[in-house]
C-alpha cells in the first residue's frame, strides 16, 4: 500500500461555545496516499474549507491530529508550520489571492524567493511553471490584465513553485466562468496524471469527476468516501 | 434642502458616535496644532496687560531719563528736562550705582537706586512684601528677588556690605529682571542685572569711590507722546530716554523667544497634524467605502457625498479649534508667570479676535487639507466598486519589486508592503522629518550659551527659562502627536497588509518574517525623514535663532536620530507582531479579495 502523504485522526474544529458552538469539522479521519487526487464536496458551510485549512496548517484544530509527510502539524510552532507550508504544501484559493501589484511571473516566483532561492533560480522556475500552465506569453502581465482562468492558472503555477508534496485547492473554479473552469480542469487533470497529490475542495462535480476519490461532507463530518474510476480525460484531444 | 441638511447631520452624528477613537485622534491631532498656535499668539496679549495694570498702580513714568555721565554732569544734563514742554511732573533725579549683590552664595549685577522714604509723585513702587526703604535696608525688585530666592528679612551683601532685605516691590520705571539696565562703568556696555532700592542716604556709602549716576522719571501731558518728546529732547546728548512703551516692550522680550519658538513650532505641528489627520481620514474613508456606494446608489451625487464627509471633518476641526484655544489660553499664564515682575493676575479672557481667527483658520485648513483628496476621490468613485467594498488597487512600483527580489525575506516584505501604498510611506517620512527637526532645534537651543551672563552669575536667565519651558511644551505636544501618527500609520499599514502578508505566510513566510517585514516597512521611510530632519532642524534654528550659534555635538544628533528610529521601531513592533500572529485563514477570509 502507498504511504499516506496526508493523514488526520479525530480532526475537530469547533467555533464558539455552549449553545452557540459550531462543529465546523467533527472528528474526521482521513488518509491521502501520495499521488492521489481527492475531491471533497458538500454543501456550503459543511466545513470543507476549514478542513482544507486544517490539513494545510493554516488553522489549528481544536482536537485531533494531522500528519503531513509523517510530521505532526497540530503540535508544530507557527515558524515550523510556515517552513512546512513553504516546502511541502501548495495552496490554490477560490479568489486567487494574487498580489495585484506584481506581474504573473513575479507572483509565481514569490514562493521561491520566500524559500530563499536566488532571484535567478526563482525566475527560471517561475518561467517554467508559467509555460507549463500555458501562460508564458502573459508572464509580464499584471493580474488585472488577466482573465479569471488565467489568474487561477497563475495561482496554480505559484502553488507548484516549490515542488510541494501536496496541492490543496479551495474552490479553485468557484469564481470562474465555464471556459475558465475548463482550463483549470485540464490543468488539474495534467497534475493528477503526473502523480501530484491533490486535495480539492469543490462544489463542481466536473472537478470531482477527474479525481481518484471523492469525499462528501455534511455538518463537519464525512458522509461518503468513494473511489472513482476516471472514465474520460477532460481535455480529450486538447494539446 | 432641509431634508438634505437633516441627512448630513444624521450621518455626521451617527458616524462620530460609531467611531469614537478615530474622532478623538482627529480632535487631538488638530487641537495640538491650534493649542500651540494659540499659546504663541496669546503670550503677547498676556505680557501687555499686567504691565499696564502695574503702571497704573505705581504711577509709572511716561519717560525715564538716564544720562551716561555721572555726578554733577549728569544732574546738569537732566535738569532742563523737568521744565521741558509737555512735562507735567517728575520724580528724581535719583542717584544710581551699578554694583554687585550677593545672596545665598550667588553674585549678580545689581542696579542700586537711592530713594526717599516718602512716596514720589511719579514712580511709586508698590511693595508686595515687607516694607519700603529706610536706612540700612534694601528693597528688591520682585522678579529679581524671585530669581535670587530672597525674601523680606533675609540678609544680602551689596559690594561687600551686609544689608537686611526690607521687602520686595514692583515698578514700571525699569524693565523687570534681568533687563534692569546694568551699565559697566569701564565700558559703558549695558548688561543684564536686577534692580534694588536703598535709602538715598545709604547709596553714597555703598558706591564708595565710584561716581553716582542718576535717573529721572517724567510725567507727560500726553502719555502717548513719549516718542515725540524723546525726539525733541536734545539736551541729553549722552544718555538714554525710555518711553513707557519701550519699557513694556522690553518686559515683553522675556517671552519673545518662547513666543517665536511656539509660533514656528505651531506651523511644524500643523504639518504633523495634517500628516496624522490624513492617515486617519484615509483609513476612515476606506472603512466607509461601502457607505459611499450606498449613498450613491440611492441617488446622492458626488457633491452630496463630499458634503457629508467634509461636514464631519469641519465639525471635528471646529471642536478641535475650541479645545486648542482653551488649552492655549489656559497654558499661557503659566508660561509667562508675570507675577514675578508685574502686578495682578493674568487675564487672558476674552482672547484677542485675531487669535481666535488664527486658531480656527488653522483647524479648518488642517481638516480640509487632510481630507480633501480622499473625500473627493470617494465622491467620484464608481458606485459598483464602492458597493463591492473593494480596496483601491495598489500601484505597481517596478524598480522596488525588482530590487527587493535580491534582498532577504524581511526586507523583501517590507519594501513590497511600502511599494503598495507609497503615500502612507511618505506620511511616515513627514512624521519623522518634523519630529527630528523639532528635536534637533531643541538640542540647538540647549547647545547655546549665554555669552553675556557667563562669569558673573549662575542665576537662571528667565528669558531662557521661559524659552526652555515653551520648547518643553512644544516637545511634549509634538511627542504625543508623533506617537499618535506612528500608531495610526502602523495600524493602517497592518490593516492594509493583512491579505498580502497572509498570502506570504501561506507561501511559507514565518510570522517573524511577516512581522519584521511590517516593521521594516515603517522603519525604511523613517530613515530619510530622520536624515533630513537633522539638517532641517539645524537650519531652522539658524534662521530663527540668535546671531552667533553653537552646534550640539555630533553624538547628541546621532543619539537623537537613533532614538527616533528606535521609538518608531518599538511602536511598530507591537501591532506588527500582533498582526503576524493572527491565523492566516482568518486574515484570508476576513479581507475582501
Amino acid at each position: 500500500m502507498t504511504e499516506s502523504v496526508l493523514r488526520a485522526r479525530g480532526l475537530t474544529r469547533r467555533y464558539g461555545r455552549g449553545s452557540g458552538m459550531v462543529r465546523a469539522v467533527d472528528e474526521v479521519d482521513l488518509s491521502v496516499p501520495a499521488g492521489e487526487s481527492l475531491a471533497i464536496m458538500g454543501p456550503s458551510g459543511c466545513g470543507k474549507s476549514t478542513l482544507l485549512h486544517l490539513l494545510g496548517g493554516l488553522q489549528r484544530p481544536t482536537a485531533g491530529r494531522v500528519w503531513l509527510a509523517g510530521r505532526r502539524l497540530d503540535t508544530m510552532s507557527e515558524r515550523s508550520l510556515a517552513r512546512l507550508r513553504r516546502d511541502s504544501v501548495g495552496f490554490v484559493f477560490q479568489s486567487f489571492h494574487l498580489m495585484d501589484e506584481l506581474t504573473a511571473v513575479e507572483n509565481v516566483e514569490l514562493a521561491a524567493l520566500l524559500a530563499g532561492r536566488s532571484p535567478r533560480q526563482a525566475r527560471r522556475r517561475a518561467g517554467y511553471l508559467l509555460d507549463r500552465v500555458g501562460l508564458a506569453d502573459r508572464a509580464d502581465h499584471l493580474p488585472s490584465a488577466l482573465s479569471g482562468g488565467q489568474r487561477q492558472r497563475v495561482a496554480v503555477a505559484r502553488a507548484l513553485s516549490n515542488e510541494p508534496l501536496v496541492v490543496l485547492a479551495d474552490e479553485p473554479t468557484g469564481n470562474l466562468d465555464s471556459a475558465a473552469t475548463l482550463e483549470i480542469l485540464r490543468l488539474f487533470e495534467d497534475l493528477r496524471t503526473e502523480g501530484q497529490t491533490l486535495v480539492v475542495v469543490t462544489h463542481d462535480s466536473r472537478i470531482a469527476a477527474i479525481a481518484d476519490r471523492m469525499i462528501t461532507m455534511r455538518d463537519g463530518a464525512f458522509a461518503d468516501d468513494s473511489r472513482l474510476a476516471v472514465t474520460a480525460p477532460v481535455h480529450g484531444g486538447w494539446r | 434642502m432641509a431634508g438634505r441638511l437633516l441627512l448630513v447631520c444624521r450621518l455626521l452624528v451617527r458616524d462620530l458616535r460609531r467611531r469614537p477613537i478615530e474622532t478623538i485622534l482627529l480632535v487631538v491631532a488638530i487641537s495640538a496644532a491650534t493649542g500651540t498656535l494659540t499659546l504663541g499668539l496669546a503670550l503677547n496679549d498676556v505680557a501687555d496687560r499686567p504691565y499696564e495694570r502695574t503702571r497704573a498702580a505705581t504711577a509709572g513714568p511716561d519717560v525715564v531719563a538716564r544720562p551716561h555721565t555721572t555726578g554733577q554732569r549728569a544732574l546738569a544734563a537732566l535738569a532742563p528736562l523737568t521744565t521741558s514742554a509737555g512735562v507735567t511732573g517728575h520724580s528724581g533725579p535719583y542717584p544710581v550705582a551699578f554694583l554687585v549683590m550677593t545672596a545665598h552664595g550667588r553674585t549678580v549685577h545689581t542696579v542700586v537706586e537711592g530713594r526717599d522714604t516718602a512716596p514720589a509723585r511719579v514712580d511709586r513702587p508698590v511693595v508686595t512684601e515687607g516694607t519700603w526703604v529706610r536706612p540700612g535696608g534694601v528693597v528688591v525688585e520682585r522678579a529679581f528677588a524671585d530669581a535670587l530666592g530672597v525674601r523680606a528679612g533675609d540678609e544680602v551683601g551689596v559690594d561687600g556690605r551686609r544689608l537686611r532685605v526690607l521687602g520686595t516691590a514692583v515698578t514700571t520705571a525699569r524693565p523687570t529682571y534681568p533687563y534692569a539696565g546694568w551699565i559697566d562703568p569701564d565700558s559703558a556696555l549695558v548688561e543684564r542685572g536686577g534692580l534694588v532700592w536703598v535709602h538715598r542716604a545709604d547709596i553714597a556709602t555703598l558706591a564708595g569711590a565710584r561716581p553716582l549716576s542718576y535717573t529721572l522719571n517724567l510725567e507727560l501731558a500726553d502719555p502717548d507722546a513719549g516718542a515725540a518728546f524723546v525726539d525733541s529732547a536734545t539736551t541729553l546728548h549722552a544718555g538714554e530716554l525710555s518711553t513707557w512703551q519701550g519699557i513694556a516692550e522690553q518686559d515683553g522680550r522675556l517671552v519673545a523667544d518662547a513666543r517665536e519658538a511656539l509660533l514656528v513650532g505651531s506651523w511644524l505641528l500643523a504639518a504633523l497634524s495634517i500628516a496624522g489627520v490624513t492617515g486617519v481620514v484615509a483609513g476612515r474613508v476606506v472603512g466607509r467605502r461601502r457607505r459611499v456606494g450606498l449613498l450613491k446608489a440611492v441617488g446622492a451625487g458626488p457633491a452630496m457625498v463630499a458634503v457629508v464627509h467634509l461636514a464631519e471633518y469641519l465639525v471635528i476641526g471646529l471642536a478641535a479649534a475650541g479645545i486648542g484655544l482653551a488649552a492655549g489660553l489656559l497654558a499661557a499664564p503659566a508660561l509667562i508667570r508675570p507675577s514675578a515682575g508685574l502686578l495682578g493676575v493674568v487675564d487672558t479672557r476674552p482672547p484677542a479676535l485675531s487669535t481666535v481667527v488664527a486658531a480656527v483658520s488653522l483647524a479648518v485648513v488642517i481638516a480640509t487639507a487632510a481630507t480633501l483628496v480622499p473625500v473627493v476621490r470617494a465622491a467620484f468613485a464608481s458606485t459598483i466598486h464602492a458597493l463591492a467594498d473593494a480596496a483601491t488597487p495598489p500601484r505597481r512600483r517596478r524598480w522596488r519589486v525588482r530590487l527587493s527580489r535580491r534582498l532577504p525575506v524581511t526586507l523583501l516584505i517590507g519594501i513590497r508592503v511600502n511599494a503598495r501604498r507609497p503615500r502612507r510611506a511618505r506620511l511616515v517620512t513627514v512624521n519623522t522629518l518634523i519630529t527630528t527637526t523639532v528635536l534637533v532645534a531643541v538640542l540647538m537651543n540647549h547647545a547655546q550659551d549665554e555669552p553675556f551672563d557667563l562669569g558673573y552669575t549662575d542665576l537662571v536667565d528667565p528669558r531662557a527659562e521661559r524659552t526652555d519651558q515653551a520648547l518643553l511644551v512644544l516637545t511634549v505636544v509634538l511627542g504625543v502627536l508623533a506617537l499618535l501618527n506612528a500608531v495610526v500609520t502602523t495600524w493602517t499599514a497592518v490593516l492594509d497588509a493583512r491579505r498580502p502578508l497572509a498570502v506570504a505566510r501561506t507561501l511559507g513566510a514565518t510570522p517573524a518574517q511577516a512581522g519584521l517585514g511590517l516593521g521594516v516597512a515603517q522603519l525604511l521611510p523613517a530613515i530619510p525623514g530622520v536624515a533630513a530632519g537633522i539638517p532641517v532642524g539645524l537650519g531652522l534654528y539658524t534662521i530663527v535663532g540668535p546671531g552667533e550659534l553653537r552646534y550640539p555635538p555630533d553624538s547628541w544628533l546621532l543619539a537623537t536620530a537613533l532614538g527616533v528610529l528606535l521609538v518608531g521601531a518599538a511602536l511598530t513592533a507591537v501591532p506588527a507582531m500582533v498582526a503576524a500572529r493572527r491565523p492566516v485563514a482568518d486574515a484570508l477570509g476576513s479581507t475582501p479579495a
